[in-house]
């Protein structure tokens, strides 16, 4: 008896895992045999970047021009402030651009895949197109992972672009520090190294937040609440675990241990 | 363009009155202490795991990408300062009031258009009491009373988080860390990131409150209050700390 309880009790999580590992199998597997529909990929990529694009820009514009107010201050203490497009380049590109618009798609894309694919559990949707002999893996779930691992790369990409305008228009246009010094330090600590780790980030962040979203999405159970529920764990999971992994990709990419 | 400009106007001035209007009727009816209670536990309690863990993954990497930028200037022992100046006057602020957004703001908003959908919001006016002063004024106190809490808690988590990973990662001194951590931080940054968390309390409660209160009937109309009110306040929360960032810091 003693030994019965904690058995069942590590019972439930394990038997998570596990059917979470077979739909990442049935997902890859519908994925590398080209049992997907590119179309509907593309449509859900376009969903995603029209729903995402104004947000995750107009967040990480006043971001970038809070860290250059505060760089400025901080730089002042070395009397470096040539230097705050090189810190505001460094934590934009290889932080808060990924970041920040991975959290943002994964509030607002997300969050609706997982709403459209639990609803439709609940409606039974899902075992109409099984009737129906459509496999609703490659059709409802592989698209949405790879648009979001599409999507969120590209809008990482532009979030850098809006966040470093952000500093720009604090350190040129109201501390009168001169373009072409920001310029200069800029493209000086910036290569395409950085941004195609930034973009890696991203394509990360993306695939985490359609496996989420998509997974619990299709577990979906218990009516109306249940959609409730599952909407409500993607965000919290998905943002919880974005930034785990920032911490490990970080550490990763950027050396981290001297 | 004109029609969408006239309509975001309506909307931020039917904004501003349903803003007086709330502050009008709980003046008027006098505040539920116990409510306040219930929701500040609801609020506070359960968006702390997440806090928690969200603010000690912010920490480890103000740590590495700090050790990085000043290590380029040849002043990795200033890590401590850059840690706790970043954390308290900004990101440790932002971050509770978006986690608060996200959990609880999201939560008020779609109550809130639940009731409205199931006719509960008229069903209480009928019996004469102020859907205000019930249903949102609480929810704007306990928000006011919680957010400064878990904002402090961040910053706490934050620091320490950062230091461990700086002295087991990165091979900075203890000592030097903890020096410069305290040397810089001031007390009138402490009272700047909590005068920023009630901002945010505020504009949170109030604008989750009014997108629940006039969301549109039925089960799409909740859905789109929801995702509409999480937008807004991220984007006012921001905005916000730039302005107060440049009056407090600029």
């Amino acid at each position: 008896m003693g030994f019965t309880a904690p058995a069942a009790a590590a019972q439930g999580p394990v038997m998570g895992l596990g059917r979470f590992a077979t739909f990442v199998f049935s997902v890859l597997s519908a994925i590398v045999s080209g049992r997907w529909s590119p179309r509907e990929t593309l449509r859900q990529a376009s969903t995603i970047t029209t729903r995402c694009f104004l947000p995750v820009n107009v967040t990480i514009f006043p971001f970038g021009a809070v860290m250059g107010l505060q760089g400025m201050r901080i730089l002042d203490l070395f009397s470096a402030h040539h230097l705050v497009s090189s810190l505001l380049a460094q934590f934009i590109v290889q932080e808060l651009g990924p970041v920040l618009a991975a959290v943002l798609v994964a509030a607002q894309g997300g969050s609706s895949f997982a709403a459209e694919l639990g609803t439709m559990r609940i409606k039974e949707e899902i075992d109409a197109t099984e009737v129906m002999a459509v496999d609703p893996i490659g059709w409802h779930v592989a698209p949405r992972i790879l648009a979001m691992a599409l999507v969120v790369p590209l809008l990482t990409v532009v979030a850098n672009a809006f966040g470093l305008a952000g500093g720009w228009t604090v350190a040129v246009g109201l501390y009168d520090q001169s373009h072409g010094v920001f310029m200069a330090h800029l493209v000086e600590i910036i290569g395409l190294y950085d941004l195609s780790c930034s973009a890696l980030k991203g394509l990360f962040f993306g695939v985490l937040i359609g496996g989420i979203a998509t997974y619990r999405g299709f577990t979906a159970r218990g009516g109306a609440e249940g959609v409730g529920r599952a909407v409500n764990d993607t965000v919290v999971l998905s943002v919880v675990l974005i930034l785990v992994f920032n911490y490990l990709l970080s550490s990763l990419l950027y050396g981290g241990a001297a | 363009m004109t029609d969408t400009m006239v309509l975001f106007l309506r909307r931020v001035g039917a904004y501003g009155l349903f803003f007086v209007d709330c502050m009008r009727s709980s003046w008027r009816h006098g505040v539920r202490w116990q409510r306040v209670m219930e929701q500040a536990e609801s609020l506070g309690v359960r968006a702390f795991p997440v806090l928690a863990i969200m603010a000690i993954f912010v920490g480890t990497n103000l740590a590495i990408q700090g050790f990085g930028a000043f290590r380029s200037l040849g002043a990795q022992h200033l890590l401590g300062m850059f840690v706790a100046l970043a954390g308290v006057r900004e990101v440790c602020p932002l971050l509770a009031g978006t986690m608060v957004a996200a959990k609880g703001g999201t939560e008020m908003t779609a109550q809130l258009a639940v009731m409205r959908t199931k006719e509960q919001i008229d069903a209480l006016e009928v019996m004469a009491v102020d859907p205000r002063a019930e249903l949102v004024t609480p929810s704007l106190l306990a928000i006011l009373i919680v957010l400064p809490a878990l904002t402090i808690i961040g910053i706490a988590l934050s620091i320490f988080s950062a230091l461990v990973v700086a002295v087991l990662q990165l091979h900075v001194d203890v000592g030097q860390f903890v020096a410069f951590c305290f040397e810089y931080i001031e007390m009138r940054d402490l009272v700047a990131a909590l005068v920023k968390s009630l901002a945010f309390g505020a504009v949170i409660a109030t604008v989750s409150g009014y997108f629940g209160f006039f969301s549109e009937r039925g089960p799409a109309g909740v859905g789109r209050a929801t995702n509409r009110a999480v937008v807004v306040m991220c984007i006012v929360c921001v905005c916000i700390n730039f302005i107060l960032s440049a009056v407090f810091y600029g």
